[in-house]
């Protein structure tokens, strides 16, 4: 874990519509966090801040061997308080709603191995860059993500359809929170994003793909992703945070004698 | 239906769920609704009190609070209460109550020639109404000791007449059709609370209405302030105009689907592993949950609880496929084996089994294993069955 080095970007914007940007996120290397609150009157920019704030809590005593369960433990604590706060609430306001949906990304040793373990929750999403391709990780918490797994609708028709804000899990919501994680292998993860649906409803993938692949800064292609989906419309707060592993040699046999001899001519080490 | 094996059960009304089925009774609160339309299924089909737990389970204990569950088998009944339920147990050898300590998962106990069981949910009403097959809203449920008067504390008269569970007949009283009889009339009037939509059905065989495809209600829609309760979708100001337009809607219970489709779902609790897996690079590893096993095995979209453990196996040659092959323990009829699946591998694997000309596993069908039986994955890398 200490030779993994991690470079990063983050960008957010209220966009062109909204006039509170209730997304919210973290970077503390090697916690990763987006988070797209719901709920007006001071809801849902909270709800997503309290995520932020309990995994941060998380990065500042993290054990990356217990990272799952840490994990776990940060969504738990974020969804106490977000019920609180809501109950609170609704005690004077009836009827009063505050949630959020949440990706999250940290480096664990499984194994003694690094890896990405990844968390989501509703509609914000997980991409990685592998193989110089990119690809959805997360799968949506999402009505429109139902009816694609039914065959009822394909992507296409999702991306027009009525209910397609529409999310089936969230913190917040009194049923419990089910996240669904990932565990992939750190060579098998070019670069990662993590963005809120401001970003993925206004851009194609296609064009997602074309920022990541060709801006190598990380700092630089967060932020044209997140002036992309303003340009497009910014029909909604828009957040991304993209994180490059340095120094890890792609390599997929992981025949660890060739990936050093690759790193090494790469870094015009030992010749 | 044999109802002759079963006490004589009543109870009051309340908004806990009762799914009773003719071996196992599983009483759960409002907020379980999403669990027992599947419970019912099971219970219905004369789901053992093994099956029932297990399916109880599924969703893991993070999500379920409290719940009771009895069930009588042939000669003592089996009693489980979580979270709030507390249950009064008269048997010959005396009175107990049984309650789950504060931070225990659960207290359990099998208790021979029980007389009566009284499980009390939310307040002590009197149990006024005969519980037979079926759903119903309950308060408070009293299994034996019935008929003589309804709010009666269960142990006296128990006691005294020992009317065993086990005996196959032990009182004529109830006729083989009673049960049809009594569950047309207060089960379903409790359950139409529940559900104004369905008019009260005749004595039939599907005293369900559960999985009729009506919008979910999570406990009293008047007073849900919940996300994912009744939030009206789209139109709803309340939420349509708030953040990005992202609103919350209705939980799906049916959104976890197995890793591939047509399988059964893994148990995701496992008491003992099902065997042990000697990899020829050396690593031993239990088969206690799922394992995933390849080049560099990638691993989806598990709950926190459920981590697969995922081995990553040398591959110079690229023979292996990054996820090559799952094994896991067996659900429904394979339980208590382990079970193997080729994830849809570039080169496939080959299983021998004992005393087998050796086999190529089909992409995504799944296989069981007996101990001796190896698995072939490529680039020398081989697994080999034993016993746990």
């Amino acid at each position: 874990m200490k030779n993994v080095d991690l470079h990063h970007g983050a960008a957010s914007d209220v966009g062109l519509v909204r006039k509170v940007n209730e997304d919210s996120f973290l970077v503390a290397p090697p916690v990763f966090v987006v988070a797209d609150g719901m709920g007006g009157h001071s809801g849902g920019d909270v709800a997503s801040q309290m995520v932020v704030e309990e995994f941060q809590r998380l990065a500042e005593a993290y054990d990356p061997s217990r990272g799952a369960e840490q994990v776990a433990d940060a969504f738990g604590r974020a969804q106490a308080r977000i019920i609180d706060y809501g109950n609170a609430h609704r005690a004077i306001t009836p009827g009063w709603h505050a949630g959020t949906t949440a990706v999250v990304a940290v480096l664990v040793e499984d194994d003694g191995v690094a890896k990405w373990l990844l968390a989501n929750l509703g509609d914000s999403r997980i991409y990685r860059i592998t193989e110089g391709r990119l690809e959805q990780v997360s799968v949506d918490h999402s009505v429109v993500q139902e009816l694609i797994d039914a065959g009822a609708i394909t992507a296409e028709e999702a991306a027009v359809h009525p209910e397609r804000h529409v999310i089936t899990r969230a913190l917040g919501s009194p049923e419990g929170i089910h996240p669904d994680f990932f565990l992939l292998p750190l060579g098998s993860v070019e670069r990662l994003l993590l963005c809120s649906d401001g970003v993925t409803g206004m851009i194609e993938d296609t064009e997602i793909e074309e920022i990541l692949e060709s801006v190598a800064d990380p700092r630089d292609a967060a932020d044209r992703l997140v002036r992309a989906a303003v340009a497009a419309g910014g029909r909604d707060n828009a957040t991304a945070v993209v994180v490059d592993v340095v120094g890890l040699v792609k390599d997929a046999s992981y025949d660890s004698q060739r990936q050093l001899e690759s790193l090494e001519s790469k870094l015009g080490g030992r010749q | 239906m044999s109802s002759e094996d079963r006490l004589e059960a009543r109870f009051a009304t309340g908004d806990w769920y009762a799914v009773v089925g003719d071996h196992v009774t599983v009483l759960l609160p409002a907020s379980q609704r999403d669990r027992v339309a599947g419970l019912w299924d099971l219970a219905d089909s004369g789901g053992t009190a093994d099956a029932v737990l297990d399916a109880l389970l599924a969703g893991g204990l993070s999500s379920l609070d409290h719940f009771a569950l009895v069930a009588r088998g042939d000669d003592s009944t089996r009693l489980i209460v979580r979270g709030l339920p507390t249950a009064t147990v008269s048997a010959p050898s005396g009175e107990e109550v049984v309650t789950a300590a504060v931070g225990t998962a659960w207290a359990e106990r099998v208790i021979p020639g029980v007389t009566s069981i009284r499980v009390t949910l939310a307040g002590d009403g009197d149990v006024e109404h005969a519980l037979t097959p079926g759903l119903a809203r309950v308060s408070t449920v009293e299994f034996g000791a019935a008929s003589t008067a309804a709010s009666a504390p269960s142990t006296a008269s128990g006691t005294s007449e020992p009317v065993m569970a086990v005996e196959p007949e032990p009182e004529p009283e109830p006729e083989p059709e009673a049960p049809a009889d009594l569950r047309s009339q207060p089960v379903m009037a409790a359950e139409s609370e529940a559900l104004p939509e369905s008019p009260a059905p005749p004595a039939a065989p599907e005293p369900a209405p559960v999985p009729a495809p009506q919008p979910l209600s999570f406990g009293d829609p008047g007073d849900d302030p919940t996300l994912t309760g009744e939030t009206p979708v789209v139109e709803d100001d309340e939420w349509a105009d708030r953040d990005g337009q992202t609103v919350a809607g209705h939980h799906a219970p049916d959104f976890d689907r197995p890793p591939i489709p047509g399988q059964e779902i893994a148990p995701e609790v496992v008491s003992q592993p099902v065997a042990s897996l000697v990899f020829s690079t050396g690593d031993v590893v239990t088969v206690d949950r799922t394992v995933l096993v390849g080049r560099a095995p990638e691993a989806r979209r598990f709950a926190s609880h459920d981590q697969p453990h995922v081995v990553t196996v040398p591959s110079p040659h690229q023979e292996i496929s990054s996820t090559h092959l799952e094994i896991r323990p067996g659900a429904g009829a394979d339980h208590g084996s382990a079970i193997a699946t080729d994830l849809g591998s570039t080169n496939g694997t080959v299983l021998a089994l004992p005393g087998l000309d050796p086999e190529d596993l089909k992409p995504g069908i799944a296989v069981s294993l007996v101990p001796g039986a190896v698995l072939d994955l490529g680039d020398g890398v081989t697994i080999q069955v034993t016993n746990p």
